[in-house]
């Protein structure tokens, strides 16, 4: 059968055709009095829990303005949004990342300043800080901030008789027990997500050597270098476990290590708070306790991490809305509905909040008799090239994975800050 | 034959919606990108540098490292996919037109058509899972050693695009005449004769077209690693190709700041390196090549 | 002529054979009949058993696929909430029309004015015609994701912004390279009396063109195979220049389910089992012509 040229013609006419009608036809929808804002972020498994609950709750206070939550998956996130900021589209609202990476955006223009919002009295300087401009100026509302702890499967521990430990020691006897007896991995950790190793190991154990906020601000202002013992120390440390990997732990991703877990077939997961609603979702009975001290009687660190906040596009046409929501975000009502629609993220605000689920206020607890601590590479160190946090994820597989000595790995690291790095006075 | 005067006019009506849309939204906004590379933002405003942006790729000990890590690995994936891809994708190929078979040609087709189909992010899932030390069929860490993963990675996306080099060869393939191959029956030639002596050379240019377009996409290649090792590909940058150097560059990544201006440059050299080679390619090779009225 | 990015055509007729009375009986055929049914079936298998996998994996809880990933579900592991999650959140039905409207119409309108492009640029042989050959071919060679940022103003600047058309003018502007590149390969082989015996009887050029279209056809069928794939399971572009939750296609409506740190298994491996069917079904449409292309008897 011949298919002829004005047939074929005709076909991509009407294909075309309907692409357009197609379009036509579901524009513009909701009522005209209402006001429709978008807000973009990176946490897709949030989406139910956001229109379900926060959503509409925001909505019903604040009749007149509808909200969107418009995820985009994490890998692309930074990607799709600077584009579309720089194609003068995109949405009201923006979730913003730490540090280095938001401090860029800052710097082109896309966000609004906020110092103006009463939402920014709600919060104090450390919380603010993550998402400040060189100006000093706030430019996100932050909404929750993260912890790292090691979650362990209570039943194990309490069939090999072992106890939370408490002492970096105590936590390799607790490794060694459970090796010997070999019925499960001591850890439920692998390499093949560079990322994780240093976010849920390295800059957990590590703070206990270096000081916390002593040695990552030593490195910003330049009084202190990875080469220094502290630090060298933290990475060893963080060496250490590599004897309690799980065979062929190099191909073990993230994913891999949280089944790993879930399925009981490991006694101890690295990971961060965000995780709890998965570790307990196969109802294991977890608990979770910090990184411990290298003796008994030290300061205990408590890696805590500014994770989310929201910013406004300073190219919206909607920033009355968009305003009202950020003021929403300052309030106790926000704050307590969210933390608790999601397990594991914690309210940075001045108010304090009480925490339904068990875990999570147990995790809360660890911030208790610990001095604080954010993630050691993403304040400034990883502006430049080659950016310190991403090395570091590098550094930790090859030491895990090659058996580079922290040695050797602290001065690389060291070298590539330093051939960009002109440290803050 | 046509007059020359009707000829340009024939010519431009037949190829000029092609050409209108084609400019419009892919050679306008490309051209507009690589302009970036002359400049510098990072102080806020577009200041001209001219080739400083290049000079700086080439010469800064990160960058240049990183280039040249990933234009070697992106070598290797194009090779893989030269020495398993095409010989297999052409084998499928003479076999589905051999005289041997007529009946379920279309089922094998189709069959082995399809892994092109996928998302990428089935078939990253689907070789992740088979190959898992812990719940795999695998017990070497293919993915996470240094020398493997990239082989790895390339296998799979050879597994995935086989389709392709098949689909075009057997097409191919299928325009020869029965009565040349008869002849050579006749003649007593031998399957395998027939093949080498016959069809292979009658389908010469197009196998040269499939090995350049090999060679294209897996220098622009980016989503098979992406979707299983992010945007800074380990481990330790292994699996690295020019696709993500570039995307790692352009948009930066969670833990590394966005670089409009070098990823603008990163891009021009890349399509500078395909552009040169893949003429001087057609210079050599391509143009001995003789197409076959049949 | 000379022409850089062209070959030369001769006849078949006068095609070198080489000397194939040397051996009356060469080595033994190996080729038999179940040889290649063999090797055939082999291949196949490779290629679909990892498939049919992930669909079995579907099927199953989260538990179930890390657990145990190559056993059938059982009463334990087997679970629709895949599926039903993909159609319960994110208007998955949309999103497929969404796609195909996309897809087929930038396989048309690719197909359509790239086999003009390629007619044009073989049969009328003009000074320029190599110059606009290889600007096409160059389009073959650029990362379309560098131009994002001018196509976002350029959509924005024709009210095109967040709409399936601007969508399928992109596509076709990355496929038409591939497309004018490869069925000009196809357009050689056409028999020049074929053409001049139509033009002698006083066709138009347009019916030149149509009577050589059976004879591409084939081309047609694997061009329209090819650039199909990239389109339907691009992520970038839908992301960027349709992200309305009316315009969104499949692949970007999947990417809810992939989170940050956990992803929804079941309903991933769900939708995306779904969203390899058009396309299998599409190329099957497109084999038909490969049919044509087993019987020869034009022009001889």
């Amino acid at each position: 059968m011949r298919t002829t040229p004005p047939v074929i013609a005709a076909s991509a006419a009407v294909a075309l055709a309907l692409g357009l009608t197609g379009c036509a036809a579901s524009g513009g929808g909701g009522d005209a009095d209402a006001v429709t804002i978008t807000l973009a972020t990176w946490r897709t498994e949030d989406t139910a829990m956001w229109e379900e609950e926060v959503i509409p709750a925001f909505e019903a206070s604040h009749p007149g303005i509808h909200v969107e939550y418009a995820p985009v998956d994490t890998n692309d996130y930074n990607a799709a949004i600077q584009s579309q900021l720089e194609g003068g589209t995109g949405p009201d609202l923006i979730m913003c990342r730490p540090f280095d990476v938001n401090r860029q955006w800052i710097s082109k223009g896309y966000f609004d300043d906020l110092s103006d919002l009463d939402a920014i009295s709600s919060f104090d300087d450390t919380a603010l800080s993550a998402w400040a401009g060189d100006d000093g100026a706030p430019y996100c509302v932050p909404v929750a901030s993260v912890l790292a702890g090691f979650y362990y499967n209570k039943a194990i521990f309490d069939e090999l008789g072992l106890e939370v430990p408490t002492t970096q020691q105590e936590f390799i006897d607790v490794l060694d027990a459970i090796k010997e007896d070999g019925t499960y991995a001591p850890l439920a950790l692998g390499s093949a997500d560079g990322w994780q190793l240093a976010y849920n190991m390295l800059y957990q154990v590590g703070p206990n050597y270096w000081k916390g906020e002593d040695g990552r601000l030593g490195l910003i202002d330049g009084s202190q270098k990875l080469t220094d013992p502290a630090f060298v120390e933290g990475f060893t440390v963080f060496d250490s476990f590599s004897d309690y990997l799980p065979n062929g732990f190099e191909s073990i991703s993230y994913e891999d290590m949280t089944q790993m877990f879930t399925l009981g077939k490991a006694a101890i997961l690295p990971d961060g708070s965000w995780q709890i609603s998965q570790v307990d979702s196969t109802g294991l009975d977890v608990g979770v306790f910090g990184a411990p001290p290298a003796s008994a009687g030290d300061t205990r660190y408590q890696q805590e991490m500014a994770d989310m906040a929201i910013g406004l596009n300073a190219d919206s046409a909607q920033k009355d809305a968009a305003t009202a929501f950020l003021e929403w975000l300052g309030t106790p009502e926000f704050q307590q509905l969210y933390v608790n629609k999601l397990p594991g993220f914690f309210s940075m605000g001045t108010e304090p909040v009480t925490y339904d689920d068990p875990l999570a206020q147990e995790f809360a607890g660890l911030k208790e008799g610990a001095e604080l601590t954010s993630r050691l590479a993403l304040d400034r160190l990883s502006a430049g090239q080659p950016p310190l946090d991403d090395e570091i994820w590098r550094v930790a597989q090859l030491m895990y994975n090659t058996g580079m000595s922290p040695e050797d790995a602290t001065a690389e690291l060291q070298a590539g800050l330093d051939s960009w790095y002109v440290p803050a006075q | 034959m046509i007059r020359t005067a009707a000829r340009y006019r024939l010519l431009a009506l037949f190829v000029l919606p092609a050409l209108i849309v084609y400019t419009a939204f892919a050679v306008y906004p490309l051209l507009s990108s690589v302009v970036l590379s002359f400049f510098d933002s990072d102080t806020g405003s577009n200041v001209f540098v001219g080739l400083d942006n290049y000079v700086f790729l080439f010469t800064d000990q990160w960058q240049s490292e990183r280039f040249w890590n990933a234009l070697g690995n992106s070598l290797e994936f194009f090779l893989i996919h030269l020495l398993v891809e095409l010989p297999i994708g052409l084998l499928m190929a003479a076999l589905l037109t051999s005289a041997r078979i007529r009946r379920s040609v279309g089922v094998y087709r189709t069959m082995l058509f399809i892994p092109a189909t996928l998302s990428v992010v089935i078939v990253g899932f689907i070789w992740r899972l088979i190959i898992n030390p812990l719940w795999g069929l695998v017990e070497f860490p293919l993915l996470g050693n240094e020398l493997t993963a990239l082989p790895t990675i390339s296998l799979m996306s050879v597994w995935q695009w086989l389709g392709i080099p098949m689909v075009f060869l057997y097409t191919a393939l299928l325009a020869i005449p029965n009565d040349v191959v008869e002849a050579a029956r006749i003649d007593g030639a031998n399957g395998w004769q027939v093949f080498w002596r016959i069809k292979f050379p009658l389908i010469a240019p197009q196998f040269g077209l499939i090995v350049v377009l090999t060679y294209i996409w897996t220098f622009n290649g980016f989503d098979i690693v992406y979707a299983l090792n992010g945007s800074a590909p380990g481990p330790n940058y292994s699996t690295d190709i020019l696709g993500t150097f570039f995307y790692r560059t352009f948009f930066g990544s969670s833990g590394q700041v966005a670089n409009l201006d070098l990823g603008a440059t990163v891009a021009s050299v890349i399509f500078f390196i395909i552009l040169v080679t893949t003429a001087a390619y057609f210079w050599v090779l391509q143009r001995r090549l003789k197409t076959y009225e049949l | 002529m000379t022409h850089t990015l062209s070959t030369s055509t001769i006849r078949v007729a006068d095609a070198p054979t080489g000397d194939l009375r040397v051996r009356r009986r060469g080595p033994v055929d190996v080729l038999t009949s179940s040889t290649v049914h063999g090797i055939l079936i082999l291949f196949s298998l490779l290629s679909t058993v990892p498939i049919l996998i992930v669909v079995m994996n579907s099927f199953k809880t989260t538990q179930g696929i890390f657990g145990e990933p190559f056993a059938l579900p059982n009463a334990e592991t087997f679970n629709v909430q895949g599926y039903l999650n993909v159609f319960a959140r994110g208007s998955f039905l949309l999103n497929y029309q969404n796609s195909i409207i996309v897809t087929v119409s930038t396989i048309v309108l690719t197909v359509v004015l790239g086999t003009a492009a390629a007619w044009a640029l073989v049969e009328y042989k003009v000074r320029i015609g190599p110059v606009i050959a290889g600007f096409f071919v160059i389009g073959i060679m650029l990362p379309i994701r560098l131009g994002t940022v001018p196509l976002i103003k350029t959509m924005t600047a024709w009210g095109l912004m967040d709409t399936l058309p601007a969508l399928i003018l992109v596509y076709t502007a990355m496929q038409l390279p591939l497309a004018v590149a490869l069925m000009t390969t196809y357009f050689r082989a056409v028999p020049t009396e074929l053409k001049e015996a139509a033009r002698i009887d006083g066709a138009g050029e347009l019916r030149v063109l149509g009577i050589t279209l059976p004879i591409v056809r084939v081309g047609i069928a694997a061009v329209a195979s090819i650039t199909m794939l990239p389109v339907w399971n691009d992520l970038w572009f839908p992301l960027i220049l349709a992200p309305g939750k009316q315009n969104q296609t499949v692949t970007l409506g999947v990417q809810q389910f992939v989170g940050q740190f956990q992803s929804d298994y079941p309903a991933l491996l769900a939708a995306l089992t779904l969203g390899a069917v058009p396309l299998v079904l599409l190329f099957t449409v497109f084999s038909r012509q490969y049919i044509a292309g087993l019987s020869n008897g034009y022009g001889k």
